[in-house]
This record gives structure tokens, C-alpha cells and sequence, in this order.
């Protein structure tokens, strides 16, 4: 029975029987899964490449090729001759994929005879024709078992051919999603282009890729990859080779890249996209915020969207001309010192009480926090100041009169508030310099201040300053919040800043105290780190970062109500917090991207916006996932990882310090 | 000469068991105390409540002559007074300079803004910071040192660990060091290392040292003076000579002698 020992499995004999239908049933049970929730008939109108293959046979033909794939996977054992890719792989694939379809059938059969459509709603009518393929129910089933098991076979058969193969065929299917993703989002950016004819050429008329595009985009892809094979990681290891000043200079010019970027191509993008971009960029903004209560410091703040709400309310009151209690009526950024200001008198006040919790009962205190706020928001009672469930409307509005919500940037105060820091700090430098130079203090590890540098810092800062308070206006750009692209660019501008905050603060002394306390309070404690204070700073860090993204949320929608704060978009951050990596702030970034660009968030539309309604269940099914196979996170700080995997970790210091002292007894 | 740390009558209890009923304890500078008991003697909760992790329920706790009993952990450790612990309490996941870097946390003030900003007075502390943590690792000779720096403190050797637990409790900069059983789990080669890594403690570093100890010679070799707990009550104090030939502390050590009853 074991199909590994065996040289030459020729046969059904060597096939693990059990695993097979073990396999097999999961397949099913998998297939069931996705019938029944109603994803084959209603993405079934959604064609992928037309008009030959639809979303909805896509949503099932995958399930007997990858399950026939998976079944005959065997681990690489060192020493045991692997078994070599055969027949054998083809049966077992074939043999799960008749399994899955024969559950299908039946619960066919099963529909057609008895009706269970009061209890499985989706199993309906429609979708048993769809099922019968114009014929009886029996010939469906037929159709459906030899259909299934054929595709369980071909999934078997990818064991036989080359690693090339396999990788232009991901390639080829990746490519079909992808543009299938994109659709919208390249239809939007050609049209803008007066391209319209490349459009049509690209995507039918009915949604999905045509078939000639597909196969022309689908080579250039598989062609360029093969170019480049390998490239990237050649890349990466000779920046990593670079020396410290070297990798910093390339990473001032990635980042000068970046703002250029940044700027120019919400231009082109279009207003899908760029909506899109606005929604990630806004969960990244939370994401990092809750990143630090709950990735740096370890506290499990369930509540976070009341520091939203706060943001979001604040600005509504300060802005808006409706407001009903106070309306001082302030433009955007005369509104954000407060909205900062009640953000931090907000994570005082729930965080004081909370901070002497630990774990699991912090996380139901900041739930109820949570509750608390919103439902404040919504009362009656103070429907007199927040409106209650009719909210606040007209935030923001621009001097233009319109009834429009939006921001003005004067450039003159961002250069006098750049040029105040950049003055400060040259200030401070040339101060320190000069105690260096009185042989007060040592000089820095990284050697002296360049003296023409601090001057210069001085210098440029003061005329920043000055000029910045003569001319304020000399520059003003006008963002509209119903604008998606400039939307984007400013949210963008306070992502930039969040992680930057984050960056800095991660890898110093109240970061390291933040690590300590989440790795072990009581010991913090007794190390000297007043734990109360060191908690309630990252409260206040999360909850001030959180009120700026939801000053931006109000400004965007030009109105706010209290349904928009429910406690999904609490978990709905935390999950992008988990599956890009906790602790880590391209994590986050690329959370966010998955989940609320791809998938969409709570009210907000992704890319995929066929997946409306099913977006809960992938999210479900991505956590499962992300926790059972890669609990650190799509893409993790390194430290993150090493936690959820000691053993390998240890086993590397152990070869490392034998390595080390079989080096020293040579030397000796 | 007025003692360095003093507790006059400490005295805990948890529901109905006296776990220290009335301890008076002094250590003057510069001198090493061994605190030495069976097990359950109330030795760990002593040092518990001395660095705040409990409140007495009676009794003075006096640094200096200040009473500083009821204080949290965090406030002691900045008075002065620093601990290990008897299993070992690393921040695992961190690594070696860095658990030693955030034990000089009280020591230090830079806060969130010239964090941002990194103005030269932040990077200068950050910089004292690591150089003094590297300093206090070489305290060690080699065992600490080098590459060991970014190594996370899970994949040290158990000797490492208690090793490193001594530097982090050293970076706080206390002028009395609490150690709890720092040779548990050693080796004989490693216990010698050790014994003689509290002498230098106190010669080279000037810290005022209690240690509580299970291995009699360790005890011996360091202890200008020992004291002995039982049953959460003082038993006997005096030079470790006196002490090994105290008829008391046998008896809690051992029980009575079955002779004693005849010979009488």
C-alpha cells in the first residue's frame, strides 16, 4: 500500500486507497460548497474568455484540477528514492475527480427528485437545468462525473510534465485572471486614452476577454517571463550585497520614483481604479494605525472603528455647515489639530480604564468601547450634536459655494510647516556640533555634522518659513472629495506619513518598549518600563492615525452616518492587519491590496465586484487559510516569522554555533 | 554604617498561607547577601516583594532609608533595585542587545517627537544606548558577544539565557542586583563561571548583591553573609561558617536528627 517504497507503481495496488477518497470527499465536498452558495449560476453569466468559459465554470473547473494535482503529492523524503511521475498520478487524479463529480451528481439526482430548496435556497431550478446540460438529470450527472474525473485526470497529468511547462501554463491562467480582474480598470485607462478600439479588442462586448486577445496577451506574458527567469532574484541579491550608504541612496531614489508616480498616474488610471486605490489607501491608513496598538504593543483593540468614528465625526462638526449643535464651519486642515486633539482625548479615555487588561479581556472591553461610540452617535439623545441616524451632511464644503466636499492645500503653509521642522532640527544640529566642538560631548557614531549642511538646513528652513507666511496661497491645489484621482494623491500623502511615523518609531526606544510589553508585560514592568504609559501612547498613536483616516473618510463621502462605523470595519481591519503580517508595515500594504482592492471591503467595492455577496465567505476561507498554512502574514517582518517557527530557527542557530566552533578549532 | 536596602516586619500572605510572616533583612552596600531556605521558604516571594511585583501586607521596605514598599516594579527598578528571575523571563523574541538595550529604558527619555525627527540629541541616546549594551555583554567575555548580538534570545543556550538575564538586570543600572538562583540548571564548569562572575559583579561593577541559592558552595564562595528563611520566617543569619553549623538550619534542611531524641 505505501506508493512511496515502491519502485514502479504500475497499478491501482499502489494507490493509498484511503487517501484517495479522503481527497476525493474534500473535493466534494469543496464542489458542493460552491454550487450550493450559488457561485456557479450567478457568476455563470460572467464570461472569462468569451464566449467559451465563464466565471462560473472557472469557480469549478479548478476543484478536480487541483485536487487530482494535490492528491498525488508525496513529500520529498532525504534518502528514499521518490517514486517517478507515472500512470498512476493520472488514475488518482482521475479517481478524485470522479469522486467530487459523483457527489455533485447525486445531490443532482437527489434535488431533482426532492425538493430541499427551502432549506438550500440556491439549489434551485435554474441551476439543475444548468446542471442537466438540456438533457435528463441522469445524463447530466453522467456528464458531470465523466467530466469531473477527466479534469481530476489532467490535473494528475501536470505531475508529468517539466517545471517550464508548469510554469507558462500558471502563467497562461494567471494572465486569464488577471485581465479578467482588470477589466474595468483597463477599459477605464484605454478609453481615457482614446483607445477605444483596443478596448473593444481586448474585451467583448458582453464582459470577458475575447479569445484572440487572450491568446496574444497570454504569449507576450509566457514570452516575457521567460525572458527575465530569474532575473529578479539576481536582482535582489546585488542590492542586498550593496553597502549600507549605497542601498540608501537607491532607496532615496525609489522613494523620489515613487512621489513621481504618485503624482502622475492618478492621472491615467481612471476613476475605477483610482476609487479603488482611495479605499486601500484609506485601509492602509487604519491598518497602520491598528498595526501599532496591536503589532508593535500586542494589544487586541476590537474597538478600533470608534477612533475612526471620532475622526470622521470631528470633522463632520468642524466643517460642516449642517452640523446641528456647533458649526464653527473650518476649512479641512484648520479642522485636523482638533480632530488629533479629540482622537488623543479619545484614546485616553478608553484607554485608561482598558490598559490594566490583558489579552482576551482587553479585546472585549475595546469591543464594547467600540459599540459604545457608535451607538452614541446614533442615539436620539444626542441626535442634537451628531445628528443621530440622519448623520451629518455637506462636510467640507469648498468656498466655491457648490455643495461639494473637499480640501484646499495652500502650498505656502505645507512649505512654512516643512520649513519649521527643517530649521528646528538644523538648529538642533548646529547646537550639537558646537558641543562637540567644546569637547562637551563625543561625536555621534556616524561621525560629525557636516557643518555647510546644518547651515544650509537653517537657511532654507527660515526662508521656507518666511516666504511660506507672505505668499500662503501662492500655490493652492483643490481637492474634490467626490474626485477619485485626487482623492488618491492626498490619501496617499497620509499613508506616506503613517508609515513613515510607524517606521521611525518601531526601531527605537519606544518601540523596543512597545515589543517588550507584548512579548512580556509583568518582566517589562520590572525592567523599569512604566507599562501604562508605554500602553496608552500606542492607544493614542492608533487612535490619532485612525481619526485621520477618518477625517479623509468624511471629507471623501462629503457625508457621514453612523452605520458607516458598524464593528465589521473593526475586524475587516484586523484582517488586513493578520493576513498581511502583524508588526509589518508593507504587510499592511499589502493586506489591504488583497483584501479591499481585490476583494473589496465591507461597503466598498474591489476589483471583483462580481464577488459582492461572497466576499464574507472568502474572506472566512482566506483567514482559515492564512492561519493554518502561513500564520505570520502574507508578507512579514522577518522577526514576525521566526515567532511561529522556533524549531526550524533553533535548528539554524545550532548549525550556525557547530559551524562557528568547528572554524575556531581549526584556527587554534 | 546604615544599610543599603533594609525591610523591617515584611510580611505576606496569600489566603491562609504565611509566605513571609515578619522578615527583618538588611544588606549594606557594596556587601553580597545569600538568602538560602528549603523549598517553599518564602525566598522568591521575599524578593517578589521586595522589587513590587507583590505589595507587603505588613512591613517597610526601606532604600536608603526611604520606604519604597508599595511602589510599583517599574518605580523601584528606577530607585535602584534590579532583579533575575528564578525561570528564566527573557523577552524571547527580541534579540540579545535588544533585551538589554530596553532594560536601560528607565534610564532614558527620548520620547516620540525627537524619535521622528531623529534629532541629534535621539540619535546620541540611541547610540549610548547600544554601546553601553555592548559594553555590559562583554562583561561575559565571548559568550555574549559578536555574533550573538542579533541572535533572539529563544535559540540561547540555558546558560546563555541565565547569563543574559544578569546583563539585562545590570543595564537598569541598579546599585542592588536581586538574583534568583542564578546557577539553577548549571553545569559544575558553568556554576564555577558564575561563582566567580558575583564577585566580580561586586568588585568591578560595585553592585550590592542578595542572591538566593540552592548550591551550598556557591554560597560559600560569595556570601559575605547568609541568611536563612523558613516557613516565611527568619531562621538564622551569620557568616556562612556559623550558619552550616547551625543546628537550626540543619533541622529545616533535613529534618531532626533521629539520634537527637536518644542523645537527650
Amino acid at each position: 500500500m505505501t506508493a512511496v517504497a515502491a519502485p514502479a507503481p504500475t497499478g491501482m495496488a499502489d494507490l493509498e486507497v484511503r487517501g484517495l477518497v479522503r481527497v476525493g470527499l474534500i473535493a466534494g465536498a469543496v464542489l458542493l460548497l460552491i454550487v450550493g452558495v450559488g457561485m456557479f449560476e450567478i457568476f455563470n453569466g460572467r464570461k472569462m474568455i468569451d464566449p467559451y468559459l465563464s466565471a462560473g465554470y472557472a469557480a469549478v473547473i479548478w476543484i478536480p484540477l487541483v485536487f487530482g494535482y494535490r492528491v498525488s503529492v508525496r513529500p520529498v523524503l532525504e534518502g528514499v528514492e521518490s517514486t517517478p511521475p507515472g500512470i498512476h498520478n493520472i488514475i488518482a487524479g482521475m479517481i478524485t475527480g470522479a469522486i467530487a463529480g459523483a457527489m455533485l451528481g447525486l445531490l443532482l439526482l437527489f434535488a431533482s427528485v426532492v425538493d430541499i430548496r427551502s432549506i438550500f435556497i440556491n439549489i434551485s431550478p435554474s441551476l439543475i437545468d444548468l446542471l442537466s446540460y438540456g438533457g435528463s438529470v441522469v445524463s447530466g450527472a453522467a456528464i458531470i462525473i465523466v467530466g469531473s474525473a477527466a479534469l481530476g485526470a489532467v490535473g494528475g497529468a501536470f505531475h508529468l510534465i517539466s517545471e517550464r511547462a508548469k510554469m507558462v501554463l500558471l502563467t497562461v491562467v494567471a494572465t486569464v485572471i488577471g485581465l479578467n480582474f482588470l477589466e474595468l480598470v483597463i477599459g477605464d485607462i484605454l478609453r481615457a486614452a482614446g483607445l477605444r478600439a483596443v478596448d473593444r479588442m481586448i474585451y467583448a462586448p458582453s464582459r470577458g476577454v475575447t479569445l484572440l486577445a487572450a491568446v496574444l496577451i497570454c504569449a507576450a506574458v509566457v514570452a516575457l517571463r521567460l525572458a527575465l527567469k530569474g532575473r529578479s532574484n539576481v536582482m535582489g541579491a546585488r542590492y542586498e550585497a550593496l553597502p549600507e550608504d549605497r542601498r540608501r541612496r537607491w532607496m532615496l531614489i525609489a522613494g523620489v520614483v515613487a512621489i513621481g508616480l504618485g503624482t502622475f498616474l492618478p492621472t491615467v488610471f481612471g476613476l475605477f481604479l483610482n476609487e479603488i486605490l482611495s479605499n486601500v489607501g484609506l485601509f492602509i491608513l487604519l491598518g497602520l494605525g491598528l498595526n501599532i496598538v496591536i503589532g508593535y504593543a500586542g494589544l487586541l483593540d476590537l474597538g478600533y472603528v470608534a477612533f475612526f468614528a471620532v475622526g470622521a465625526y470631528t470633522t463632520a462638526l468642524a466643517t460642516s455647515s449642517r452640523s446641528p449643535a456647533i458649526a464653527p464651519e473650518l476649512a479641512f486642515f484648520e479642522a485636523l489639530p482638533w480632530v488629533l486633539l479629540m482622537a488623543l482625548i479619545a484614546g485616553l479615555v478608553i484607554g485608561t480604564p482598558v490598559i490594566r487588561m490583558r489579552g482576551d479581556y482587553l479585546a472585549i472591553v475595546t469591543l464594547g468601547f467600540g459599540e459604545i461610540i457608535r451607538i452614541a452617535f446614533n442615539s436620539d439623545w444626542l441626535a442634537g450634536v451628531f445628528g443621530g441616524a440622519q448623520g451629518i451632511l455637506r462636510i467640507a464644503p469648498l468656498e466655491d459655494g457648490v455643495a461639494t466636499s473637499g480640501i484646499r492645500v495652500d502650498f505656502g503653509y505645507v512649505a512654512a510647516a516643512i520649513g519649521l521642522v527643517v530649521l528646528i532640527v538644523g538648529t538642533l544640529r548646529m547646537r550639537d556640533q558646537q558641543r562637540i566642538d567644546r569637547g562637551e560631548v563625543g561625536p555621534l557614531p556616524n561621525g560629525n555634522h557636516n557643518t555647510r549642511t546644518n547651515s544650509l538646513m537653517i537657511g532654507i528652513g527660515a526662508l521656507a518659513v518666511v516666504l511660506g507666511v507672505i505668499f500662503p496661497t501662492f500655490s493652492t491645489w483643490t481637492v474634490v472629495g467626490i474626485d477619485p484621482p485626487d482623492m488618491f494623491r492626498i490619501i496617499l500623502v497620509f499613508v506616506a506619513i503613517a508609515a513613515f511615523v510607524s517606521w521611525r518609531l518601531r526601531d527605537s526606544r519606544v518601540g523596543r518598549a512597545w515589543m517588550a510589553v507584548r512579548e512580556d508585560e509583568q518582566i517589562a514592568q520590572s525592567m523599569g518600563i512604566n507599562i501604562v504609559t508605554t500602553k496608552l501612547l500606542a492607544f493614542v498613536m492608533g487612535a490619532m492615525l485612525a481619526s485621520v483616516g477618518g477625517a479623509l473618510f468624511a471629507v471623501k463621502l462629503g457625508s457621514i452616518f453612523p452605520h458607516s462605523f458598524e464593528i465589521i470595519q473593526s475586524i475587516i481591519i484586523l484582517v488586513v492587519v493578520i493576513v498581511g503580517g502583524m508588526g509589518s508595515i508593507r504587510g499592511v500594504a499589502i493586506g489591504a491590496v488583497v483584501l479591499i482592492g481585490v476583494l473589496g471591503g465591507p461597503t466598498q467595492p474591489g476589483l471583483l465586484r462580481e464577488f459582492g455577496e461572497f466576499k464574507l465567505l472568502i474572506y472566512g476561507v482566506i483567514l482559515v487559510w492564512m492561519m493554518l498554512k502561513r500564520p505570520e502574514g502574507l508578507w512579514p517582518e522577518a522577526r514576525r516569522a521566526q515567532e511561529l517557527h522556533v524549531d526550524e530557527l533553533a535548528q539554524d542557530a545550532w548549525l550556525r554555533a557547530k559551524a562557528t566552533a568547528e572554524v575556531e578549532e581549526d584556527g587554534s | 554604617m546604615t544599610a543599603l536596602l533594609e525591610t523591617i516586619g515584611l510580611a505576606k500572605r496569600f489566603g491562609g498561607l504565611n509566605a513571609l510572616s515578619g522578615v527583618d533583612f538588611h544588606v549594606n552596600e557594596g556587601e553580597i547577601v545569600s538568602v538560602i531556605g528549603p523549598n517553599g521558604a518564602g525566598k522568591t516571594t521575599f524578593f517578589n516583594v521586595i522589587s513590587g511585583m507583590f505589595a507587603p501586607d505588613k512591613g517597610e521596605t526601606l532604600f536608603k532609608g526611604q520606604n519604597i514598599a508599595g511602589l510599583s516594579p517599574d518605580q523601584i527598578t528606577k530607585i535602584g533595585v534590579s532583579r533575575t528571575f528564578q525561570n528564566v523571563r527573557l523577552f524571547p523574541n527580541m534579540t540579545v542587545l535588544e533585551n538589554v538595550m530596553v532594560a536601560q529604558h528607565c534610564r532614558t527619555k527620548k520620547s516620540v517627537i525627537s524619535t521622528l525627527f531623529r534629532t541629534p540629541g535621539y540619535l546620541r541616546e540611541e547610540a549610548e544606548i547600544e554601546e553601553r549594551a555592548k559594553e555590559i555583554l562583554s562583561f561575559f567575555g565571548t559568550r555574549l558577544h559578536g555574533y550573538r548580538w542579533d541572535q533572539p534570545a529563544m535559540v540561547l543556550s540555558y546558560a546563555n539565557r541565565r547569563r543574559l538575564e544578569i546583563a539585562r538586570a545590570m543595564a537598569t543600572q541598579p546599585e542592588v542586583l536581586l538574583l534568583d538562583e542564578p546557577t539553577a540548571g548549571m553545569n559544575p564548569r558553568e556554576t564555577l563561571e558564575l561563582t566567580e562572575l558575583i564577585g566580580k559583579l561586586r568588585d568591578e561593577k560595585g553592585f550590592t548583591i542578595v542572591v538566593i541559592e540552592h548550591d551550598m558552595r556557591v554560597v560559600r564562595d560569595v556570601s559575605d553573609r547568609v541568611v536563612v528563611l523558613d516557613h516565611g520566617v527568619k531562621l538564622a543569619e551569620g557568616s556562612y561558617d556559623e550558619i552550616s553549623t547551625n543546628d537550626m538550619v540543619i533541622e529545616a534542611y533535613l529534618g531532626r536528627p533521629a539520634t537527637e531524641g536518644d542523645a537527650s
